[in-house]
């Protein structure tokens, strides 16, 4: 056991976990997307989902812990990957400059500590206007249920939290642009010849999301829904 | 091509020793040969530093040909400077322009502790191969050629792996200052071979566990390290490592 407790404190380990939960972020983040587009389908549909999500039950409960347990590890290791990597230069470059292609070094790369842990702080908020909402109810087909809908409406007329919002999934698209790209090679499922074509799913993966999440608030926003 | 002599403005790291603290001191140099090479200008340099009386410029090099990874140097903020394939050696001063300013800094980790100048000192490699980038099997007498088939491709693929001359320039270029490549490249040419067969696991371990040991930094995937690598060593030798490492976890 103690190899197996070794090698998850590796160099190899640390990213083969970060690359994991990493993907398993991006399936939760991609499910969530899907869930939000409900929206566009009238009140009946997200409101029905919403509550279709909660009567899950027990099911749902294990899934947020996983959830969790993947979100903490992934905090941590992307950290502990930053002060290591302060630790390996104390005395940096007066001049330095990327050799450019076939270097994967783009902004989003480098900027992964940054989008991050803005990442991290938007979740906090995040669930604190809407998981951790006290919502009104509304009544559909004779249940009662949380209206998620009317919640969303509301939050989105709000300019700050739009631009916010707008702003951060903008860096959501950035992490994931060099996230899912790195996690496959962190996962060693990487060959000469996939590299380019999975380096360019990232970027559509990425685009995709992001424009994704940035339809829903810009919409109830403009009035457009 | 031009042989009209070339003003160059240079900017070098200059460090009396280990624990000094060191600086950017300015040279101008205002009959630089076009074709003289990156160190050919350095020596041309040096000739006229202890002219003067001043302590020459600190740098390693050895063959001058590109193939044993000595020279060791950051140009304008790329290990051995722009040119794609290229050790700094190899470099030529056709490369830059009449007037160019030029940044010529050391190799800058943890892991490599600087000696004096530019000189580096990048033994942590050494100690990386010593723990287990060799085959430990007395072979006796040389095989004859044939005896044991390895099919083209991948005799192809470890010959690659094993062009890497072990200069660096992947962990000076990496911004993590990783030696993934490096050791990446080290473990995956025994990994397509017969003869890397029976200590692959311990290989794959050790190895990976003392790049760690000597502080290096870890690998966020940035692939810079491909960029500048002289030999051109793709970070598929980083994938192939991943692999080599977690396949030696199961028996």
């Amino acid at each position: 056991m103690s190899k197996f407790k070794a090698a998850l404190q590796s160099q190899v380990g640390r990213k083969l976990i970060t690359g994991i939960t990493g993907l398993g972020l991006v399936l939760f983040i991609i499910v969530h997307l899907l869930g939000n587009l409900s929206y566009f389908g009238g009140p009946e549909a997200i409101n029905t989902y919403s509550h279709t999500l909660h009567e899950l039950g027990g099911l749902l409960w294990a899934a947020r812990l996983g959830l969790l347990v993947f979100f903490l590890f992934h905090i941590y290791l992307g950290i502990s990957i930053w002060l290591e990597k302060r630790r390996a230069r104390p005395v940096g470059y007066e001049s330095y400059n990327s050799r450019g292609v076939p270097s994967r070094q783009s902004w989003s790369a480098r900027s992964m500590i940054i989008t991050g842990v803005i990442l991290l702080v938007f979740v906090v908020f995040h669930l604190n206007t809407f998981a951790f909402h006290d919502f009104q109810t509304t009544v559909i087909n004779g249940v009662e249920m949380h209206d998620v809908h009317a919640r969303l409406t509301e939050v989105f007329q709000h300019e700050v939290y739009t631009i916010s919002y707008v702003l951060t999934m903008v860096l959501l698209g950035m992490h994931l642009r060099h996230g899912v790209w790195s996690s496959f090679q962190s996962l060693g499922w990487m060959s000469r010849n996939s590299n380019p074509v999975v380096y360019s799913i990232a970027y559509i993966l990425g685009l995709i999301i992001a424009v994704g999440f940035i339809g829903l608030p810009v919409s109830i926003y403009f009035g457009l829904v | 091509m031009s042989d009209q002599q070339m003003t160059i403005h240079l900017k070098v790291w200059r460090q009396k020793g280990p624990n000094s603290k060191g600086e950017l001191v300015d040279y101008t140099m205002d009959d630089v040969n076009p074709h003289m090479s990156f160190l050919e200008m350095f020596d041309w340099l040096n000739e006229k530093l202890m002219k003067q009386g001043e302590e020459p410029i600190e740098f390693d090099h050895d063959c001058r040909e590109g193939i044993c990874g000595s020279c060791n140097m950051m140009i304008n903020g790329q290990a051995h400077g722009p040119q794609k394939a290229t050790a700094a050696c190899q470099l030529h001063m056709r490369q830059f322009s009449d007037g160019d300013t030029i940044y010529v800094e050391p190799w800058r980790a943890k892991a490599f502790p600087i000696i004096k100048d530019l000189v580096v000192d990048r033994s942590a490699f050494d100690r990386i191969v010593e723990a287990g980038g060799y085959v430990s099997v007395n072979t006796g007498g040389a095989v004859d050629a044939n005896a044991q088939l390895i099919p083209k491709k991948e005799a192809d693929i470890a010959f690659d792996y094993a062009t890497c001359i072990g200069c660096g320039a992947c962990v000076a270029a990496c911004p993590n200052s990783s030696a993934s490549l490096f050791t990446g490249a080290k473990i995956a040419q025994f990994a397509h071979l017969p003869q890397g067969e029976p200590e692959r696991k311990e290989r794959a371990r050790a190895m990976v566990d003392q790049m760690k040991e000597e502080g290096f930094g870890d690998c966020s995937n940035f692939a810079e390290c491909e960029a500048v690598c002289p030999k051109e060593i793709s970070i598929t030798a980083i994938a192939e490592m991943r692999r080599e490492y977690v396949k030696s976890l199961f028996d």
